[in-house]
């Protein structure tokens, strides 16, 4: 599948704790644990089928979340009508 | 985030804050608002009325803090306290209902073998949209918050006014319930899943 591969047999099938697991690759992937947080990544998804599986999940969803939820068009004038809102409040 | 007023900027100042600083988020609030009330002009009101309560309580932004978090705190504020009374969507449960409900374990995403990274790459921007905008405006929010404009859990829990922990376990959750409606849509639309192969 990938070049992790030879190295998967070694993985855990199953993880202990999932839900921890989980929420901490999760928080990981939200950038809360800066930089040490990526060795803990690594250690992880070598050790763990079911963590490296859902690491690319999560990944995969950011990813889209980010790049393919369209941003709404702004209407064109409502910086002017705030702008003159705030020139009468004034 | 502080609601005392330190100082008195002067009109020159207030207005160099208003345009160098709230101006330029605009776009990021439209799309949060319209994300909150899946209408225009609600949305633009919305707005509208979050840009003349900043630059009305404009001595209670410390320059150099995060303007954007300021103003997406106001901006939720304003959802809550005014136009989700007068809403033409159906009630939603509040966020002590939905923090209970979804508090059981069961609700945790069994597995990932019947939702594949690849899949959900393959999903079109619609479909991501629509599973988002399906979610209960509280678990919306915090996926929109972290996902969509890069806020930090700290930077959250200033916004919603809730603490740390429960940003990390809301939007956990958010992202189950997401995670469901994506392979609800991954089965429908007929991509590949473990089970077919
Ligand atoms: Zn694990």
């Amino acid at each position: 599948m990938d070049m992790n591969e030879e190295k998967s047999g070694a993985r855990k099938l199953r993880c202990d704790d999932t839900s921890k697991c989980f929420e901490l690759l999760e928080s990981i992937l939200d950038g809360e644990l800066g930089n040490p947080g990526k060795e803990v990544l690594k250690e992880k998804l070598a050790k763990c089928q079911p963590c490296f599986e859902h690491f690319h999940l999560e990944q995969a969803i950011r990813e889209v979340l980010k790049n393919k939820c369209t941003k709404q068009a702004v209407p064109q004038e409502l910086a002017k009508t705030i702008r003159e809102k705030i020139q009468e409040a004034k | 985030m502080s609601e005392v007023q330190r100082r008195k900027y002067s009109q020159e100042e207030k207005n160099s804050i208003f345009d160098g600083e709230f101006m330029p988020h605009i776009d990021s609030m439209y799309n949060f608002a319209y994300r909150l009330t899946f209408d225009e002009d609600d949305a633009k009101d919305l707005v509208q009325d979050t840009y003349l309560k900043s630059y009305r309580f404009i001595n209670s932004f410390e320059q150099g803090t995060n303007a954007k978090a300021w103003l997406f705190r106001i901006l939720k504020n304003s959802f809550i306290n005014e136009y989700r009374k007068k809403s033409k969507q159906p009630a939603k449960v509040d966020y002590q209902e939905v923090e209970t409900y979804y508090n059981s374990d069961d609700v945790d995403f069994q597995g990932t073998t019947d939702l594949r990274a690849e899949s959900v790459k393959d999903m079109l921007g619609d479909e991501i949209s629509n599973a988002l905008n399906s979610l209960a405006v509280d678990f919306r929010t915090v996926i929109i918050l972290c996902d969509l404009e890069g806020f930090t859990y700290e930077e959250m829990a200033k916004i919603l006014d809730i603490p740390i922990g429960t940003v990390r376990s809301r939007l956990h959750r958010a992202r189950n319930l997401l995670k469901e409606k994506l392979k609800g849509y991954a089965q429908h639309m007929g991509y590949k899943t473990d089970e077919e192969e």
